[in-house]
């Protein structure tokens, strides 16, 4: 469905600068950039944050806020949109260019019916009659694969599910046949299962319609199954270009080469994650010359890069900002092997006593309603898990958002009563311990959360963020005061000065830190981890990964590290657990639950995870899971997932499989046909 | 629905019975006995015994709340001690001047309160934002009682267009009346909610003006009219509903000052008077009903809420 040779591209972007004005003085948030996107076409634009990447595409839609200046020449189709008056840029925002954002929580308004806010868009530029609107925008949703439509039309955000959302959000953006498609980050907050499916809506709607469509995305893995061409941003710039496979396999600049190495990956094995060190610029404080050098292997020391930006030079449809282009090769080492089949396991015999030891734990929240509040059904939202953790090892508990892994972190950590099940921690029952007890346990076990941001109180500094726990525990003056706290902060790779700072100064990435040194200052035995790196970009996600696993072995630390990115729990974890709907369907050694998942669900993940190696594109083992998870409130009979199974039988919806070792493998899984895949589903 | 509304009903019998003895012991609390007041300061102690037999002063304190309770429930609030007539009755005859007065000032304020806040929101940090925010602050920091008096010197006693002193006319029986006596204290009280109301709608506006929702609708390449009018608007009104109700249900439970100054027949006059002369029944039942009010003014806004709101389900 390309466009013809030679027909003009959909969006013409030439020497596109941004600066922002408003704080007294100038930011640039985007600087001289120039691209094509032709019809039929994905271009990928991959940055971390503070890239560019999202002002560029509000740039292209004229959406930049008033402090924002603009030089530079943007055209789509006739427009030219950095002169066009407010008038013209609505119009063509009606009519050529459609957008989906990150979040679909929050860009639909929750007070607004889904069908009214598909369609206005198209009523209010006259392309639909008022009275044909209803069943316009419920013909809009069933190109989506939305069922029942028609119902679905008069209800709100809040009942529609985080895939479904997204999936109404590009219906309407896709609504009166838009020639150019802008997705800023369009999968960023959904689950991997809901990511195929929303990716695979996209790409039908896109064939199906011919729209060009640019890929705004952190996620290489996602730019490698979708984008026929890539364009890679950093400190404003784009700093590589290239076709999706000539970017994949032979990078030619120094940041590209870093993202590749520092991403943990399904497909290969290594046992350290090769981050690129330091911090992402801001705008505001770009450094002089190329803005790479502070964290380039090449141009470090070189007075060229300090002093000199480096020009994209073109050559033979791709193109890099580097000076030292030719000394990238370099850089890649040895391709990493593949991984081998799963090697066996040591006997258990050796090994030690179980540090947390769970057992069939229950948390059940009631639901109550009417006049006398009486209890009228039960949430399960973590219903009969046992697992454990030994002293030094790391157990991954995995699974989609709503499925009971962050209960089940907060109950073994006594933020939230189990309603049922034992906990054992070095082998006392915590569930019935008197509360003194209990404090003295859980300085044993600490807790780190996802969101750095909101997890570090912003009026205290760092350092009595960090010593708040030793206080607590009236343990300040005896660990060493303030001397201990310092010792914490090198621990984490943090300088002692910047003890009297608060977070606000900090960056992301220095932020779970901060959250790593307070849960370590009661020398804890346990870390429950609750998605440590989600919220990071992928080059500062590899420097954390690498702190906690150092930290493992200098502190012999248990780690249950809560996580839905499927590739960074087989990097960090020695075993897996994966949660369905409050229970766990699976369990085994990491290379045995990769190599050779036994359950449907665990298959069903791993095969939606995208693969960053452009060269499998298309293989066809992906088993998209229809429908969402069901609420649990109300889980489906018999196996809570045999209605999204595709080896599900009448047995299924019957009975409750058990919880079992398989005889095939050293493999526990709740599943009445648990199997390897066979060859012809794997391909 | 139904049910939710029965349930939050339910719900204030305890907190209006622990606010009814604070109400009664609170008179108790106070130094000077209503006594003094009833029988004049020369009389005799016989005097004041049989005043106090007859009243039921001389009681067990726990008597005297339960028979003042019981009689409260039954919408028994007593006897004013200086007029004779029931309390109930004497309060009734006050709330619709309040009412009316209370309403038209809400109106009135939102009429100028609502304008000032979206022009404000909408051009942030320029010079009609400020020139705007200073009206606002102007139109909360002037003492209501000042301005009535200057609203009184100019239009009721220089120009003489609007009577100096506001009688209570029911506007379904001579509109043009109603709105001629009520225009000033209505002016006086609305001008100060306006600027509570600019301050807070404002704020709202400028929330969720910035939210996602808001750039995605512009990505439909709506009008800005529809951005701001269908969208931002309602998720806007959904804290500012808190304070609308609120603030109606101060202004309906008697406004003290405003009400003096243009000598208002409503209940805060009603309330000053009685405290003047420290007739107690008369105290007790005017708080009461100004907490009844607030209450169910809080019960108002919540259902108002779902109806706003489609994520708020009341089971």
């Amino acid at each position: 469905m390309t466009s013809a040779p030679g027909a003009p591209p959909v969006l013409s972007v030439r020497n596109l600068s941004v600066t922002f004005t408003g704080s007294g003085r100038d930011v640039p948030a985007v600087r001289d950039i120039s691209f094509d996107v032709h019809a039929g076409e994905v271009l990928g634009i991959v940055g971390e944050s503070g890239s560019g990447k999202s002002v560029t595409s509000l740039a292209i839609t004229g959406l930049l806020p008033p402090t924002a200046r603009v030089s530079g020449s943007i055209r789509v189709g006739k427009v030219e949109v950095t002169t066009a008056d407010a008038e013209t840029l609505r119009h063509m925002r009606g009519r050529e260019v459609g957008m989906i954002f990150q979040d679909p929580t929050t860009t639909l308004n929750p007070v607004l019916p889904i069908g009214r806010q598909v369609i206005e868009g198209q009523v209010s530029h006259g392309f639909v009659a008022a009275s044909e609107a209803p069943a316009r925008a419920a013909a809009l949703l069933r190109e989506v694969d939305i069922p029942d439509p028609d119902a679905r039309i008069g209800q709100y955000p809040h009942q529609f599910s985080g895939g479904m959302r997204q999936r109404a959000v590009i219906a309407m953006a896709m609504a009166g046949q838009k020639r150019l498609i802008i997705a800023d980050e369009p999968t960023t907050a959904l689950d991997v299962t809901v990511q195929a499916q929303v990716l695979a809506v996209l790409a039908k709607r896109q064939a199906e319609t011919g729209a060009a469509v640019i890929l705004i995305t952190h996620d290489l893995g996602v730019v490698a199954e979708t984008a026929d061409r890539v364009a890679v941003m950093y400190g404003g710039r784009i700093v590589e270009t290239g076709t999706v496979r000539e970017i994949f396999a032979a990078p030619r600049h120094p940041y590209t080469v870093g993202l590749l190495q520092s991403l943990p990956r399904l497909d290969v094995v290594a046992d350290r994650l090769v981050p690129i060190p330091g911090q992402p610029p801001t705008p505001a404080r770009l450094p002089p010359g190329c803005a790479f050098r502070p964290r380039c292997p090449i141009g470090r020391d070189r007075p060229l890069c300090a002093a000199e930006d480096p020009a994209l030079h073109a050559e033979a449809g791709r193109a890099t900002a580097c000076h030292f282009p030719d000394e990238i090769p370099t850089l890649l080492g040895a391709p990493l092997p593949p991984r081998a089949a799963a090697t066996p396991k040591p006997a258990a015999a050796t090994l030690p006593a179980p540090l947390l030891e769970v057992e069939k734990l229950q948390v059940h929240f009631p639901i109550r309603t009417g006049l006398l509040r009486r209890q009228t059904g039960t949430v399960r939202a973590v219903d009969g898990v046992s697992l454990s953790v030994r002293p030094g090892e790391t157990l991954g508990l995995v699974g989609e958002s709503g499925c009971g892994k962050t209960t089940t972190g907060r109950a073994i950590m006594g933020l939230i009563r189990a309603t049922g099940g034992s906990i054992r921690f070095g082998g006392d029952e915590v569930t019935t311990m008197d509360p003194a007890a209990l404090r003295r346990t859980r300085r044993n076990m600490q807790y780190i959360f996802q969101d750095p941001y909101a997890s570090l109180n912003p009026i205290k500094t760092v350092g009595d963020i960090v010593a708040e726990p030793l206080r607590i525990h009236g343990l300040f003056e005896d660990a060493g005061g303030m001397k201990r706290v310092a010792e914490l902060f090198e621990l984490v790779g943090l300088s002692r000065t910047m003890l009297g700072r608060y977070p606000a100064e900090f960056s992301g990435g220095q932020k779970q830190r901060i959250g790593i040194a307070r849960a370590l200052a009661l020398a804890p035995k346990l870390l429950i981890l609750d998605e440590p790196v989600a919220a990071l970009d992928v080059s500062i996600q590899a420097q954390v990964v690498n702190l906690l696993q150092d930290l493992q072995k200098e502190l012999g630390l248990a780690y249950l590290f809560i996580a839905h990115d499927l590739s960074v729990v087989r990097h960090i974890c020695n075993r897996v657990a994966v949660m369905y709907l409050g229970r766990i369907v699976e369990q085994a050694d990491r290379d045995t639950l990769y190599e050779q998942p036994a359950h449907p669900y665990t298959q069903s993940l791993l095969s939606a995870v995208p693969v960053p190696d452009p060269a499998r594109r298309g293989h066809t083992g992906r088993i998209v899971l229809q429908g969402d998870i069901p609420s649990p409130a109300k889980p489906p009979s018999g196996c809570p997932f045999h209605p999204r199974c595709f080896r599900a039988e009448a047995r299924c919806s019957t009975e409750i499989p058990a919880f079992r070792d398989l005889a095939t493998q050293p493999t526990r899984a709740a599943c009445h046909f648990a199997a390897p895949r066979l060859p012809e589903q794997a391909a | 629905m139904t049910g939710y509304i029965l349930r939050r009903l339910i719900q204030l019998i305890p907190v209006l019975f622990l606010a009814s003895i604070g109400i009664w012991a609170m008179v108790y609390a106070v130094p000077g006995s209503p006594i003094g007041a009833i029988v004049g300061e020369n009389a005799t102690q016989e005097q004041i015994a049989d005043a106090m037999q007859r009243l039921g002063l001389n009681r067990p304190l726990h008597e005297q709340y339960w028979s003042w309770l019981t009689g409260a429930l039954v919408g028994d609030f007593g006897q004013s001690i200086q007029s004779r007539e029931p309390v109930l009755h004497l309060i009734m005859a006050r709330v619709p001047a309040t009412l009316q007065l209370g309403l038209f000032s809400i109106l009135v304020g939102l009429l100028l309160g609502v304008p000032v806040a979206i022009i404000s929101a909408l051009f942030p940090n320029t010079w009609i934002d400020r020139v705007l925010s200073a009206w606002s602050a102007l139109a909360l920091g002037v003492p209501t009682f000042w301005l009535g008096i200057l609203l009184i010197l100019f239009f009721g006693v220089q120009l003489r267009w609007l009577p100096a002193v506001s009688t209570y006319v029911p506007f379904f029986e001579d509109p043009l009346g109603a709105l001629r006596n009520i225009l000033l204290p209505a002016l006086t009280l609305g001008t100060y909610v306006s600027g509570i109301f600019a301050r807070f709608l404002r704020a709202s506006l400028l929330g969720e003006l910035k939210a996602d929702y808001v750039r995605t609708a512009r990505s439909k390449g709506l009008p800005e009219r529809d951005v701001v009018g269908r969208h931002v608007m309602r998720n806007a009104l959904l804290p500012f509903v808190t304070i609308v109700g609120l603030m109606l249900a101060a202004f309906v439970g008697g406004t003290v000052v405003t009400e003096a100054v243009f000598t208002y027949p409503g209940i805060g006059r009603l309330l000053i008077q009685a405290i003047g002369v420290r007739d107690y029944p008369l105290i007790q039942g005017c708080i009461l009903f100004v907490l009844v009010i607030y209450v169910l003014m809080n019960v108002l806004v919540d259902v108002l809420y779902a109806y706003i709101d489609p994520r708020i389900e009341y089971r």
